[in-house]
């Protein structure tokens, strides 16, 4: 990845609030295709991706987003908020808009001023999160996916080079998680997704690319194929549980899964999940995340 | 679409209650077509003719819960359809058409079939002589209350009369209808 | 006797003269009567119109189905020239609902008639009422509690401080007019109809400025507070057009420029994403 032609470039980013530090000397950078942000509540995901969507600057590092650098002008990050759709983790819905209208409104902040042409695209939105149908339906009387997607869609306008979506598998079944998974590796091939989520199968079935993230650091930056073959022979299934194993637990037949530490007796190399290597990536704050699939 | 529709029209108007903006498609693509014709055949204006069925539909979005499911829904979308077209077109009253009753020989009168005609008639019976013999004013009457559903009230702003003219004169025809038929036809009451 | 038309359809051939309006009255209601409740027919007659009407038609209720209706108000502007995009943004300000705007209108000509009723000696409430009318119009237009989509608006192309200040001019020119109207049947000098906007065009630019820092909720509490303080602390001992008279003016003129300041500085230090009014 050369300097300078990556769509989103962190050069030793930092954030500070008040005394905790929530990101710490963070190097990244973001090309198209769709790259996950791994990690446990309180990694700094949400602030991370928060300043890539230039809703708060960064204390310390440099950022550059689209070629630019966001805290230069207003110019400067105008531009980008013109080629940016974002989700953020938090949204609310006024109550008695409808899902038409709500995403209207920000086609118009988006600057879309003409009628007949933003009225196609919100529908075109709509129709690709599969919420064509809920056009007219007041939000209220959405269910909480709907209105997740909802707001997804609203991050789609505009065909963005740059979208960040904070937790967009939140409330989601798996059948809605297939079809968002279909409709980011469409817009992967044209546009730089960053989504975040502390879950490990949404970023075995949406993204290319991982990075873990935890305590404000990266840990990982690479392939979702190679954070997993970093567990590659620490994983094992055994009838007791190691005694310097990092987690282990019960599976359904009565054996353990066991993950880091030394192989106990009698085990079986197991082949390592992707949930595995995050854990192992994790080290000592594994076992604040450690939720038995 | 299939002409044997497995979902009843007032079914669709509950989901259309619910929000279901496919349902009220469906409901369009039923009745539309029909409002469209019923409405152009009373008002020569077809610019207008479009407003009120939008209005309709729009209104049926919005007012869905009130459907009483106790008569066919199009002829609750007709009720509200012509109504809407009457008070749009209370100031414009040259635009209003009240279907010709005389038989006018300049008019391309095409007759139905021989057996389209008797299939007719059995609709309407010794009726449709009885009413081509009314008088002119008790004509619009009956038209605007027995054929298009209006109230005594609304056909009296319509027509320019007041209530208790329409009345009477609604009595009147019928009086004058009973002495040409043997018996009542279904669609009076 | 209709059992006999269950079977019977009207041919496409009749229904044609009946759009053509080539049937005469009686057997068109006849065919009317029959389609009303036949949807074979009905869908026949849906095959004879013209595709591109009924999308047409279909269009428009797409259309009024999607958006709700703008607010009464907002319909107005429109028809005045108002942009189409700046109505959409505007319509949801809860301040430019009817609903508010006739509360502020009744609180308004409440105020009024107390003064003309007590023959201009209870100015109090008029002047307590008029300025703060627009401040809290504005305060009520904006803000992370009331904009729910504060987080989108803040990385959005058209820029939170550009909606802010879209929504204040919104609020003034919705409100000042009608206020300088019932102004004018105040009793007294000449000048007491429009000398309440002195401190109304002041306290707008604090609350906005106050606003940037604490909030709009908390800055139009104090705002509130300070000038009713003024207001009704100026009743015990000094005249009741104190409030407005020449010296005080001049306070508030002063108090706008700083304010008009503070903002300018705050919205030019807007480069840094996140920093804004």
């Amino acid at each position: 990845m050369s300097a300078g032609t990556s769509t989103v470039e962190l050069t030793g980013v930092g954030k500070r609030y008040g005394r905790t530090r929530a990101l710490a000397d963070v190097d990244l950078a973001f090309d198209r295709g769709v790259t996950g942000l791994l990690g446990p509540n309180g990694a700094g995901k949400t602030t991370l991706l928060r300043i890539v969507a230039t809703s708060i600057g960064a204390d310390s590092g440099e950022v550059r987003l689209l070629g630019r650098d966001p805290s230069r002008s207003h110019a400067d990050v105008t531009a980008v908020r013109r080629e940016l759709g974002y989700l953020p983790q938090e949204l609310g819905y006024p109550s008695d808009m409808t899902a038409f209208g709500f995403i209207e409104y920000v086609a118009v902040l988006k600057e879309w001023n003409d009628r007949e042409a933003r009225s196609q695209e919100v529908r075109r939105v709509l129709d690709a999160v599969g919420l064509a149908d809920q056009a007219s339906v007041r939000i209220s009387r959405l269910s909480g996916g709907q209105r997740r997607r909802v707001g997804l869609a609203q991050a789609l306008l505009g065909d963005p080079r740059l979208v960040v979506l904070d937790e967009p598998t939140a409330g989601l079944d798996p059948a809605q998680r297939a079809d968002l998974r279909r409709t980011l590796s469409a817009l992967g091939h044209r546009s730089t997704v960053l989504l975040s989520t502390h879950q490990t199968e949404d970023v075995a079935a949406l993204c290319e690319r991982v990075v873990v993230l935890a305590g404000g650091t990266v840990r990982f930056d690479g392939a979702v194929t190679d954070l997993v073959a970093t567990a590659v022979g620490r994983v094992w299934l055994a009838d007791e549980p190691g005694d310097d194993a990092l987690v282990s637990w019960r599976t359904g037949t009565g054996r353990h899964h066991v993950v880091g530490g030394r192989a106990p007796v009698g085990a079986d190399p197991a082949e390592p999940t992707l949930e595995d290597a995050y854990l192992l990536m994790l080290g000592p704050d594994a076992h604040r995340v450690h939720t038995p699939s | 679409m299939s002409s044997t529709p497995i979902v009843t029209d007032a079914a669709l108007v509950a989901a259309v209650a619910d929000g279901d903006a496919g349902a009220l498609r469906e409901l369009y693509e039923r009745h539309g077509a029909w409002l469209h014709a019923r409405l152009i055949r009373r008002c020569n204006d077809p610019e207008v003719v479009v407003e009120v069925v939008q209005d309709t539909f729009v209104a049926l979005w919005k007012d869905a819960r009130r459907f009483r499911h106790d008569g066919e829904v199009g002829a609750w979308l007709w009720g509200i359809a012509f109504r809407r077209m009457v008070s749009r077109l209370r100031s414009r009253r040259d635009v209003v058409l009240i279907p010709e009753w005389d038989v006018s020989p300049t008019l391309q009168q095409v007759m139905p079939s021989a057996e389209d005609q008797v299939l007719l008639g059995v609709e309407y019976g010794d009726l449709a002589a009885g009413l081509r013999r009314l008088s002119p004013e008790f004509r619009s009457v009956v038209q605007a209350v027995v054929l298009d559903g209006l109230t005594t009230k609304e056909a009296g702003r319509l027509l320019g009369v007041r209530e208790n003219t329409v009345k009477t004169r609604l009595h009147r025809a019928k009086a004058q209808l009973r002495a040409t038929l043997t018996e009542p036809q279904e669609g009076w009451r | 006797m209709t059992t006999g038309t269950e079977e019977w359809h009207a041919d496409p051939a009749l229904l044609s003269r009946y759009l053509a309006g080539n049937l005469d009255a009686v057997t068109g209601a006849s065919v009317e009567q029959h389609v009303s409740r036949c949807e074979t027919c009905r869908a026949t007659v849906g095959r004879l119109l013209e595709p591109q009407l009924l999308e047409r038609t279909w269009a428009g209720i797409r259309d009024g189905v999607e958006r709700p209706t703008p607010p009464y108000p907002m319909r107005v502007a429109r028809r005045l020239g108002l942009p189409e995009p700046t109505a959409v943004l505007l319509a949801s300000a809860a301040s430019l609902r009817a609903a508010w705007l006739v509360g502020a209108f009744l609180s308004l000509s409440f105020a009024t008639l107390a003064a003309y009723a007590s023959d201009g000696t209870a100015l109090a409430p008029f002047l307590l009422a008029a300025p703060l009318a627009p401040v809290l119009g504005v305060a009520a237009a904006y803000g992370p509690r009331q904009d729910p989509l504060e987080a989108l608006v803040a990385t959005a192309p058209y820029g939170r401080t550009r909606l802010i200040l879209l929504r204040t001019i919104g609020v003034l020119v919705s409100v000042l007019p009608v206020t300088v109207l019932l102004g004018l049947a105040v009793p007294g000098p000449p000048w007491l109809a429009a000398a309440w906007l002195g401190p109304a065009l002041a306290l707008v630019p604090v609350l906005l400025a106050l606003a940037a820092f604490v909030g709009p909720r908390i800055a139009a509490t104090i705002v509130s507070l300070a000038w009713s303080g003024v207001v009704l602390g100026s009743t015990r001992a000094l005249a009741p057009t104190w409030p407005v008279e020449a010296a005080q003016q001049g306070v508030y003129l002063g108090l706008a420029v700083a304010a008009c300041a503070v903002i300018a500085i705050r919205a030019g230090t807007d480069r840094q994403p996140g920093v804004a009014l």
